[in-house]
């Protein structure tokens, strides 16, 4: 017999505890992991697009860390693209859009639309599944992600809506100018696949931004592939950018890992999934504690007969310890699976999809996995040590 | 291993007089004193007892006389408020791997067996041997079966406590006491639950552990029946040894040849 089918026995000797122990670590424990996911796959995602755009710096309005709210004047776009050491620069609209059908407002939280230019950097990494992609000269021309033209043709089962190549979206606030549907993507950004994206000119009359930008991406000239120098010349040179109509805008500009890090959308995801993961651990934690503990005691006999032949406290430790760990090990494995149904779950429903991908890397899946192991500990420490401080005499003596 | 110094050296140590009776003892407690935090009573007051290696001692005495508080010191599941136990004349009650020690050198059988429900015999046999010598899981299920042969429970080697009869469980529970060779067994009232088929198969087994593997055996009992089996019997009343048949047997040499 080996020391680990000792333990695994004395898990099974409780089935029925050990199976929902199991259980109620594995929800809280998934619930975490799912969190975590979707907050790292939606910053991979934006970051990754900015690395397959070549972007060195990503310029918004300073103080509007929403990013839709970011508003300034084509002009810094204007004066930014004159400077010797930059390469090109791609400015864009967004903003949240709802579609309305019939005068009614369909609902589908919140509804990226972003406008583009036809030399817009998101051009060089967006896939065209179906129709083509907007041309320069489009008006009233549209391109659906992938998961907004899903979410559409579930809605179209209910009434008619726009949702194949060919068919009209029309706009809430601009019931005149229906759109029309020239092609469906996928967008390495994932909630841009939520979203829709409209010729730049449009996406201004849609946001009310005539004249202005929400932000722009820009590629500098660099030395070197990897040259930080040029870039910070560029940062200090159109942060120091005044619209002389506007003196009071102020614009940053920042490397895309640093804007990342701004958005206080991600921030909140952050945030959210952060809670959310203290909170199921520290239920993980009691909830193990509560097993073990009852577990410990109800064997009191049975630990101080494996003092009596010969067992040191540390062996008995390393009982507790590894049944704990196990219960935490399995829970890890069936949280994981959990997580995994849960964002398949959530991408089925329109609301949140545009943010989720079902994707669990081995970087969640390590981290989870670390972290329950660390419930695993912590659940197990103190009813180990209640083990440890069991006297065998005590525990033998009611023969 | 006999080292005389050592047990010269102690300042508790054994009174002039018996210090070379010590040396030859396996086993040597020296006036031992305990009274449990909350306990009127002194469970031993002042218990001396030696036993030499292959020596089978019965301790009989009326219920609360601290006969099991003795059998705990001896095998240091517990340690005395005072006095000391010398094993091969080494000073135990301030080492410090006295599990160590007692994986090694003691096997324990209790009167309600305690096997662990959820192992099988062959199982419960190995759970000793995770301490001791080191071995093998291979080499650990081979000595279980041969320790279930020896106490005639191979057939029975995979059924769990709860299959056997409670005869049984006590000879599955003997083959643990003696998974890693111990030199010592200690038994609290083995027969308690027994009847006396059952009794007499295991007080067989007793005198064959004896004389087969030189093993001291040291049996708290209530029955005359086991205390006539012994070489030497001792009485106690009220945490002293008030009578011990073997008190002046000389100490033969075989267990300093042996030691
Ligand atoms: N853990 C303990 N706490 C307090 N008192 C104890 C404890 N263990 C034993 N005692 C007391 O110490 C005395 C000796 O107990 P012990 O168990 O050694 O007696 P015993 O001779 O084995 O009795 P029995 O034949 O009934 O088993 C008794 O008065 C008992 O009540
Ligand atoms: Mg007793």
């Amino acid at each position: 017999m080996y020391f680990v089918s000792f333990i695994l026995k004395n898990l099974a000797r409780r089935p029925i505890r050990t199976v929902l122990t199991v259980l109620g670590l594995a929800v809280a424990v998934g619930s975490m992991i799912a969190l975590l996911a979707v907050s790292y796959n939606v910053e991979r995602s934006v970051e990754a697009a900015f690395d397959s755009r070549r972007v060195d710096l990503v310029v918004m309005q300073k103080g509007k860390p929403m990013g839709w709210d970011s508003e300034f004047s084509e002009y810094f776009v204007r004066e930014t693209a004159k400077m010797p050491e930059v390469e090109r620069v791609s400015e864009g609209i967004v903003g949240n859009a709802n579609i309305e059908r019939d005068g009614v407002l369909v609902d589908l939280g919140i509804l990226l639309v972003q406008g583009w230019k036809p030399d817009n950097f998101g051009y060089e990494d967006l896939q065209i599944l179906e129709g083509r992609r907007l041309l320069p000269g489009d008006r009233r021309k549209v391109m659906i992600g992938s998961t907004l033209a899903n979410n559409l043709k579930e809605l179209s089962k209910i009434g008619p809506i726009g949702h194949r190549v060919g068919d009209t979206l029309t706009f809430v606030g601009d019931p005149k100018n229906p759109y029309e549907i020239v092609g469906i993507f996928k967008s390495p950004v994932i909630f841009e696949d939520g979203g829709a994206i409209v010729p730049f000119e449009d996406g201004q009359e849609l946001h009310s931004k005539r004249g202005k930008v929400t932000g722009f991406s820009v590629r500098v000239r660099k030395s070197a592939p990897d040259s930080q120098a040029e870039v910070e010349t560029v940062k200090r040179k159109i942060e120091a950018l005044r619209d002389p109509d506007d003196p009071y805008v102020v614009v940053v500009a920042d490397t895309p890992d640093k804007y990342v890090q701004s958005v206080s959308q991600l921030e909140l995801i952050r945030a959210v999934s952060w809670l959310v993961s203290v909170i199921a651990l520290v239920v993980s934690v009691i909830s193990l504690l509560n097993t073990m503990t009852m577990s410990v005691l109800e064997r009191t006999q049975e630990i101080g007969i494996l003092r009596a032949v010969g067992w040191p406290r540390r062996r008995v430790v390393r009982m507790i310890l590894g049944e704990a760990a196990c219960l935490a090990a399995a829970a890890a494995l069936v949280g994981t699976v959990i997580a995994f149904l849960g964002m398949q779950t959530l991408t089925k429903m329109p609301k949140v999809n545009g943010f989720i991908e079902p994707d669990l890397s081995p970087w969640v899946m390590a981290r989870g996995f670390a972290l329950t192991v660390m419930v695993g500990v912590v659940g197990g420490a103190y009813p180990a040590y209640r083990a440890a401080r069991l006297l065998p005499t005590e525990a033998i003596r009611h023969d | 291993m006999t080292d005389n110094r050592n047990y010269l050296g102690h300042r508790n140590g054994i009174p002039a007089g018996r210090r070379g009776e010590c040396g030859d003892y396996l086993l040597y407690a020296d006036r031992l004193y305990k009274t449990y935090p909350d306990g009127e009573v002194r469970a031993l007051n002042g218990v001396s007892l030696g036993v030499h290696q292959g020596e089978y001692v019965a301790i009989t005495g009326p219920s609360g006389c601290g006969k099991s508080t003795l059998l705990n010191m001896l095998g240091v599941l517990d340690v005395p408020d005072n006095g000391e136990i010398y094993f091969r004349g080494q000073p135990l009650t301030t080492r410090r791997d006295l599990d160590n020690f007692r994986a090694r050198q003691i096997g324990f059988v209790f009167q309600s067996f305690f096997l662990i429900p959820t192992l099988t015999a062959r199982e419960n046999v190995q759970v000793p041997m995770f301490e001791g010598p080191r071995l093998s899981a291979r080499e650990r299920a081979k000595k279980a079966d041969d320790l279930l042969a020896l106490v005639g429970m191979s057939q029975r080697a995979h059924h769990r406590p709860m299959k056997l009869s409670v005869g049984e469980r006590q000879r599955v529970a003997i083959a643990r006491a003696l998974a890693n060779d111990p030199v010592l067994l200690l038994a609290d009232e083995p027969t308690g639950n027994l009847d006396s088929e059952n009794a007499d198969k295991v007080l067989d087994l007793f005198t064959a552990l004896q004389k087969d593997r030189n093993l001291a055996l040291i049996v708290v009992t209530h029955s005359d029946e086991v205390a006539e089996r012994a070489d030497r019997v001792v009485k106690m009343r009220d945490g002293r040894v008030v009578a011990d048949s073997g008190a002046d047997i000389i100490p033969t040499s075989d267990s300093a040849a042996t030691s």
